[in-house]
């Protein structure tokens, strides 16, 4: 077993139900997970294997709804796999939902302490990058400002600026560099191309070919929830394109 | 595997617990202490108006044939842990749904979030202990030596409320008219154990099924500090098997609908 392999996923699936409102009764959510599917339920993703060494850039290619941000939160355990396994040996900073962590009542400060704090980042340590962080979003002036009076972007900005600076090993990006003007996302991506330098990991959802040859060597092709093709990315493009050319 | 250059030396998962604990519940009584000036007063406020209410009721209008003097007393050394255990519980029903969008995006053990609210809720129970003291002492109530069960009594109770919160987090998230019966079973519990009354008042016939409910063995530890003839050993070793039962249920609970409520959420 190689020693550098950061993530291990193992014929992981994960199954959701079609119909949110379906009924659901007591005997569903106490029965086994090894259970047959049911009708009205489906496999997001299945029978999906690879390993991930430490300092790859990996692109994750596919149309819409075949299982793409799945993986990544699979990777990101913050979904967990109903068969199978997903084993991620290193500290992931997921840019997945940024915003999720921040609370509208507090304070940007108090924001930025527990959302690195829940991240596993001591006060010291958030102390020494503070401004760093507070810098890179651009709020200066806004530290004492309660979360919920920030503008959308601003919102944004401070969320990336924390999660890109947890210092771990691990990067999940999802499409989240979407929003924000082109100013701060050409940024966000120079920060990524850094902390790629620093010798991180990244895992990159995008549908955008010209960002996931800037910053990926190998691709994930997903099909139907199913893994197609693991490849280096001009590969792996190529075949997206060849299947889905009119 | 080492990460020298990268990221920082790993915590061990029970410091991380701990820590990621901590912060959430330093959250959680922040948020409630920044948003309104009167802070600590409304934590101790409405358990004051409820025990002033039964206070009037029992001593003032009818002739109170139940319970200890000073009466006062003997109610908010129930009437506090009650209020701990209820704010639990009530907020358990909402662990999940209210905050949805921090769990979807960090990793950390799912069962934190319902332990943050034992711990925030127990922590304003151990803050509004000086009330009972500033009653004890107006109304010369004395304090006897049982009072160093006080820790028993709070281990006790926080197994119970913790395994309890455990069952209802994710089953409401499932069910959500559960929200709405949990309120309901709160309110009859309220009545159906020994906070306005002693469990020495039931009549004979009932005096051991009381026993099953885990909080009239509680309720007797936390009394016994001022009245040392409410303590019932007996109902405390129900309550510490009961407490001990309900928690196994909810950590069973838990653990089989853990994947399910990732989803659902």
């Amino acid at each position: 077993m190689a020693d550098d392999v950061v993530i291990r996923v193992e014929d992981a699936g994960i199954r959701f139900r079609r119909n949110r409102r379906a009924r659901r009764s007591f005997k569903d959510l106490f029965a086994g997970r090894k259970r047959r599917t049911r009708p009205g339920e489906f496999w997001a993703l299945r029978n999906v294997s690879f390993t991930v060494r430490s300092g790859e850039a990996i692109g994750v290619v596919g149309r819409n709804g075949q299982g793409k941000s799945t993986l990544l939160k699979l990777v990101a355990e913050v979904i967990l796999a109903d068969e199978g396994r997903v084993h991620v040996a290193e500290g992931v900073a997921p840019l997945i939902e940024i915003t999720g962590g921040f609370v509208d009542d507090l304070s940007v400060r108090d924001n930025v302490y527990l959302t690195a704090g829940l991240h596993g980042m001591t006060r010291a340590e958030i102390a020494d990058r503070f401004d760093e962080i507070i810098d890179f979003a651009e709020i200066g002036e806004f530290l004492d400002t309660p979360y919920k009076h920030l503008s959308s972007g601003m919102k944004v900005r401070i969320a990336f600026s924390v999660i890109s600076r947890l210092e771990e090993p691990i990067i999940l990006v999802d499409e989240v560099l979407a929003v924000g003007d082109k100013g701060f996302r050409e940024k966000c991506y120079r920060r990524i191309e850094e902390l790629l330098a620093g010798g991180r990991t990244l895992f990159f959802v995008s549908h955008n070919e010209k960002d996931l040859r800037r910053f990926c060597r190998r691709g994930l092709y997903l099909d139907g929830g199913a893994l197609v093709l693991d490849a280096p990315i001009g590969e792996v493009l190529e075949r997206y394109n060849a299947d889905y050319a009119e | 595997m080492t990460n020298s250059t990268l990221g920082r030396p790993a915590w061990s998962p029970a410091t991380r617990y701990r820590r990621s604990l901590w912060l959430l519940t330093v959250r959680d009584l922040r948020v409630r202490y920044s948003t309104s000036a009167l802070g600590y007063f409304w934590s101790i406020l409405d358990p004051l108006v409820m025990a002033a209410i039964y206070w009037f009721v029992f001593t003032q209008v009818f002739d109170r044939t139940v319970g200890a003097q000073p009466y006062i007393v003997f109610l908010l050394t129930a009437l506090l842990p009650w209020m701990w255990f209820n704010g639990a519980t009530s907020d358990a029903t909402r662990a999940y749904l209210r905050e949805a969008k921090l769990i979807r995006s960090t990793k950390i053990p799912r069962t934190i979030w319902v332990a943050r609210l034992v711990l925030s809720k127990g922590i304003e129970f151990v803050a509004s202990i000086p009330v009972v003291v500033i009653f004890a002492i107006a109304t010369g109530a004395t304090v006897q030596w049982e009072a160093v069960l006080l820790p028993v009594a709070l281990v006790l109770q926080a197994v119970l409320t913790m395994g309890v919160g455990l069952i209802v987090a994710p089953l409401v998230v499932f069910f959500r008219d559960l929200e709405r019966a949990t309120k309901l079973a709160l309110r009859f519990l309220f009545y159906a154990s020994p906070i306005i009354y002693g469990l020495s008042d039931l009549p004979a016939g009932l005096h051991f099924w009381a026993t099953f409910n885990p909080l009239a063995g509680i309720f007797s530890l936390y009394r016994a500090a001022f009245f040392p003839e409410q303590l019932d050993w007996f109902a405390v070793s129900m309550a510490a098997i009961i407490s001990s039962i309900i928690f196994a249920v909810g950590v069973l609970v838990f653990n089989r609908t853990e994947r399910a409520v990732l989803k659902e959420i």
